[in-house]
């Protein structure tokens, strides 16, 4: 009898305890874990099963340092497609590893190149899906939103509101170290905010003055000298390009630019012209004018399938992907290269032909895309283009449609007060002055069948003269000297004022 | 009261004298001590590589430990016939089953806390880690602590029916499905793609067996800067549920072994 | 002990243990259902000294965990000390020494009886002292159980099983594997166990040791008792050897009888015949037939002939079945 009692005591303690570890574990432990503990990201399917037990049971850090020590010996032997999946999983691993993020996106974005060392840059939507993840991961520490930064920078070269954005985050994180804040100023400039460029030169400035002061150290003193000699450079551009002149509440208000002299007036004309010859299967030749003689354009062409699902014009949706897809489009061609001018022409071969898997050709109809964008130009030239193309034009492929200045603001914020959503606000007055021209190929064409396996294809802008000159003489086309003399009174202040 | 102590502090003196656990533990503490060397992997992150290491190795030894100390408890007691002059003195059979659950707890607080120290010094003196981390490391080793605990439950509960060999299986076998249900469920829940079917089921299975990844969170410990709210409140949390589990592992324990004919 | 009477029966007083129809059944796949114990039928009095012999696997050992509540049995009820069997209260008066018994090997000898003393909340010293010198192993009392002989270890044993002051002791083969000398020790802990008082339960093949210390013995065999009583009583009805001179081969058949054994060689006669027989008709024929008497020898029984006796009928009995 006491026994049956006992028993069924026992059954409702065992009950009851039933009921709270499920109340303790659903209702509170898996929630806070999921949000605080979690390492995210498992993607069981990526894993061989030795690798998910032993990734699952907690031990996931130490087999992605094993796995990186392995990645590293491929890097070594140039095998860079082994290095690929390696890289995913010690991301997929251990997510705090900011060296395999970094590394991987670079090596994405980069190493894969054809025989002319252009990059396939159908990986470009994955190398920055990589380094956003990254970024997510590790939201704490600049590094990965940093390397997104440059990314966007230097690799897309275009676009640099993302550069902004991403630098921007860069910065809000306490353990940047010093000298990567500096490029955001350049960023900023490019993505034609110079006044805001100017405004973090300053800030960058009293940084720089501050840690001289608390430290008399080499690398402060130099820190500081470099940001002083930029902050001069950059007063003297703003002025120069009638940036003030144009921007300023007194500059406007006096009509400045338009009665004064600067060397963005009046808006120079660069005269592009282009012709694209087939001259075998997969190789090209393009040759055109540009009318800037010193050195250092270069104009970018594109060559992709007409329909190409991501394209944009001259470029790719590259912030397309939030997922790294190491399996870029295959079927899918879209090359990318950079004319270079000299003696204002460009002649330049390329030869797709020895990398039939990037360039596979398998569209019917293709798109050759010429772009130039003057907030890429040197400064140098962009002294006289200007930060925003104003001292820039092409009587027939001028285009102010093609590429919009977006700004990128902070819209929804995590946990750590960390920007996760951004808003996207177009600045409808610092419209980008771009050239922009397309010339259509076909398939046949390109691979040189069907009907043009006997005819040289040819295909030109209609403003394109035919010259029997030498390429190398420099008259071809009249050369205007690139510091117009102004007409106006040049009364621009001599600084701009700071905000 | 006073069997059930005797009990567990004899079943103490047993297992820090059994050889094969002595040589694993040596094993755990020779791994802990070659760990600071293994920072060779990745020079950048050196910090994180050697506390996940470390952890690595505390975790799977003091797991490995747990199972071997305990598959063995009950099946030993009745194959060496103690457990008769035991039981033949007024000793209730959840008196001994609780004094030997205990004892095996004790055991294993000892063991752990041995690797876990060793672990904290050379810790110490080879990184040189703000107390902030050594505290960090040292409350994950607790955890792991009531980890082991719930595990030797489980081994206990199982070693009232099934045979030592077996046991082994099914405790590890518990033990890997059951620190699998929080990266399998988030990762059911995070992927909106999966069937239905297979969520229900991964949330079954989560509010059904023991959650051994619960106890798992070297994450920010590893990766620090990421400030936790109301820790203290998970990690109290943890235990309370660690203390519920066993509440039902033992009770079940023991009304198996009750009727069990030994 | 509380002094109320369990639920389920009082028992008559003087009984130490008594069993009814007390059956284990385990069912094996190969055998099917098997009576270990099977419609056990025992009474042990209290203050005796019972001998509980069977050959090995009879079902001894199954029966004294069903009388300690280790295993539960299929059917039947059991008493111990006037109390349903599996009665912890009766623990605290009880005691178990089971065969070749192992002990923690940590241990030393007092640590021994220090943990099995706590197991009944005892924690006196002199007690403990006092035991192992009642077992000889004072002078080895620091020695762990892994330094002590299997005597030591069995009499380290019997001390552990009197820390309770037990009036009911279960010794399953206790003289089990050891020496003559260790035999010799553990019989008088035993006769002196009696002396004090108590009921001694012994569980043993070793019948020689039985039949020199027990008062009242059972056998069982196959799970089920076979004889059941007083030494004594049981081992009644012994033999009579005569032996005899100077006869012929046609007297020696007229003795021929199903009860003796009667061999005839050179005109010598022996008859090995039984207590009950007609001894003196026999005697009576040798003088009548001019016979010399040599020798007329009373052989008492033994409980090794009881034993083998009783096993070996019951082998025929089932192989005529």
């Amino acid at each position: 009898m006491r026994r049956k009692n006992t028993k069924t005591t026992l059954l409702g303690v065992l009950a009851l305890a039933f009921v709270g570890q499920f109340a303790v574990s659903q209702g509170y432990l898996l929630g806070f874990w999921r949000k605080n503990y979690s390492p995210g990201g498992i993607v069981a399917n990526n894993l061989d099963p030795s690798q998910l037990a032993l990734s699952l049971f907690g031990f996931r850090e130490f087999l992605a340092g094993m796995l990186w020590v392995r990645a590293d010996s491929f890097f070594d032997q140039g095998n860079y497609d082994a290095v690929l999946p390696i890289i995913r999983l010690c991301t997929i691993l251990d997510p705090k590893q900011i060296d395999v993020y970094a590394t991987g996106m670079w090596h994405i974005g980069y190493n894969f190149t054809d025989e002319e060392q252009r990059s396939d840059r159908r990986y470009i939507p994955s190398a920055l899906a990589l380094g956003k993840e990254g970024a997510r991961q590790n939201p704490n520490t600049y590094e990965m939103f940093f390397e997104t930064g440059w990314m966007w920078y230097h690799k897309v070269d275009d676009d640099y509101g993302q550069a902004v954005k991403w630098f921007e985050e860069a910065a809000k994180r306490e353990d940047i170290l010093p000298a990567r804040r500096n490029l955001l100023w350049s960023a900023y400039q490019k993505a034609g905010r110079p006044d805001e460029s100017l405004n973090y030169l300053y800030d960058l400035y009293d940084r720089a003055k501050g840690r001289l002061k608390d430290d008399q150290q080499f690398g402060n003193r130099q820190q500081y000298d470099t940001i002083e000699n930029n902050l001069d450079t950059m007063l003297v551009r703003m002025v120069q390009r009638g940036w003030v002149a144009q921007h300023s509440e007194e500059g406007k208000k006096n009509n400045w630019y338009a009665n004064g002299a600067y060397d963005t007036k009046p808006p120079f004309d660069v005269g592009f012209s282009a012709k694209v010859t087939v001259l075998s299967d997969r190789v090209l030749r393009v040759e055109g004018t540009w009318n800037v003689l010193p050195v250092g354009t270069r104009i970018r062409i594109v060559l992709r399938d007409a329909d190409y699902p991501q394209a944009k014009m001259a470029e790719l949706d590259w912030d397309s992907s939030d997922s790294v897809n190491l399996d870029p489009p295959r079927n899918l061609t879209f090359m990318q290269d950079q004319l270079f001018v000299r003696n204002r022409h460009f002649n330049r071969k390329i030869d797709m032909s020895k990398d039939p898997t990037m360039y596979p050709f398998i569209a019917k109809n293709y798109l050759v895309e010429f772009y130039y964008n003057p907030r890429s130009a040197p400064p140098h030239i962009q002294d006289k283009f200007g930060f925003n193309g104003e001292g820039f034009t092409d009587k027939n492929f001028l285009r102010t449609d093609v590429r919009e200045t977006i700004q990128f603001k902070p819209a929804k914020f995590d946990d750590h007060k960390f920007p996760i959503e951004f808003e996207q606000i177009p600045l409808k007055d610092i419209p980008q002055r771009v050239m922009y021209t397309t010339l259509s190929l076909t398939q046949e064409q390109i691979r040189r069948k069907g009907e043009w396996s006997d005819k040289t294809p040819v295909v030109k802008t209609v403003n394109y003269v035919e010259s029997t000159d030498s390429k190398d003489k420099d008259d071809v086309i009249y050369i205007p000297n690139l510091r117009v003399s102004g007409t106006g009174d040049a009364k621009a202040p001599a600084e701009a004022p700071k905000k | 009261m006073g069997a059930i102590l005797s009990i567990s502090t004899t079943t103490v003196g047993e297992a820090i004298r059994r050889r094969v656990l002595l040589v694993i533990l040596m094993i755990g503490v020779l791994l802990i001590s070659i760990v600071p060397a293994l920072s060779v992997l990745s020079a950048r992150s050196d910090l994180t590589t050697t506390i996940s290491s470390m952890l690595f190795v505390l975790r799977i030894v003091s797991v490995l430990i747990a199972i071997v100390l305990t598959v063995y408890m009950i099946p030993n007691e009745i194959e060496r016939r103690t457990i008769y002059t035991i039981l033949s003195k007024p000793v209730q059979r959840w008196q001994f089953l609780v004094g030997k659950y205990l004892g095996a707890v004790l055991a294993l607080g000892l063991m752990i806390g041995l690797m876990a120290g060793v672990m904290l010094i050379l810790f110490y003196f080879f990184k040189h880690p703000p107390m902030e981390r050594m505290l960090d490391l040292l409350r994950q080793a607790i955890l792991y602590f009531i980890e082991v605990s719930l595990l030797a439950a489980v081994a206990i509960f199982f070693s009232t029916f099934v045979t030592p060999l077996v046991n082994f299986f099914l405790s590890a076998g518990v033990w890997g499905v059951g620190s699998l249900l929080n990266p399998l469920y988030d990762s059911f829940a995070n992927n909106q793609g999966s069937a239905p079917i297979i969520r229900g089921m991964a949330k079954f299975v989560t509010s059904i067996l023991p959650n051994f990844s619960n106890y798992d969170v070297k994450n920010p410990i590893i990766n620090p800067g990421v400030t936790i709210q109301n820790e203290t409140t998970y990690y109290l949390g943890t235990a309370g549920y660690g203390l519920l589990y066993i509440t039902i592992l033992i009770i079940a324990g023991i009304l198996i072994f009750d009727r069990r004919e030994v | 002990m509380a002094s109320e009477p369990p639920q389920g029966g009082v028992l008559p007083l003087g009984a130490a243990i008594e069993t009814r129809q007390l059956t284990k059944t385990y069912k094996s796949r190969a055998l099917g259902k098997i009576n270990v114990v099977d419609h056990l039928d025992l009474q042990v009095e209290e203050g005796e000294i019972f001998g509980f012999l069977g050959p090995n696997g009879a079902g001894k050992t199954t029966t004294i965990k069903m009388l300690l509540g280790i295993i539960y049995p299929s059917a039947g009820e059991g008493y111990v000390l006037g109390r349903e069997i599996g009665d912890m209260d009766v623990h605290r008066v009880i005691s178990y020494l089971p065969e070749r018994p192992y002990y923690y090997e940590h241990m030393t000898g007092m640590e021994i009886l220090k943990f099995y003393g706590a197991l009944f909340g005892i924690n006196d010293k002199d007690k403990f002292q006092r035991l192992l010198e009642k077992v000889n192993l004072a002078g080895d009392a620091t020695k762990t159980i892994s330094q002590y002989s299997k005597g030591m270890q069995q009499r380290i044993g019997l001390a552990q099983s009197l820390l309770n002051d037990p009036k009911l002791l279960f010794l399953d083969e206790p003289t089990g594997g050891l020496d003559p000398i260790a035999h010799t020790e553990i019989r008088d802990l035993i006769l002196q166990f009696r002396d004090e008082g108590r009921t001694v339960f012994i569980s043993s093949h070793e019948l020689s040791e039985v039949e020199r210390i027990c008062d009242r013995v059972a056998i069982i065999n196959k799970g089920k008792i076979e004889r059941q009583g007083r030494l004594e009583d049981l081992l009644r009805g012994g033999r009579i050897e005569v032996i005899a001179d100077g006869l012929n081969q046609g007297f020696a058949d007229t003795v021929r009888a199903p009860e003796s054994t009667v061999s005839f060689h050179n005109g010598r006669l022996i008859v090995d015949m039984s207590e009950e027989g007609d001894v003196n008709g026999l005697l009576d024929g040798i003088r009548d037939a001019k016979g010399q008497i040599i020798s007329v020898v009373p052989r008492r029984r033994r409980l090794e002939d009881l034993f083998i006796e009783t096993i070996s009928e019951k082998k025929s009995g089932g192989e005529a079945a």
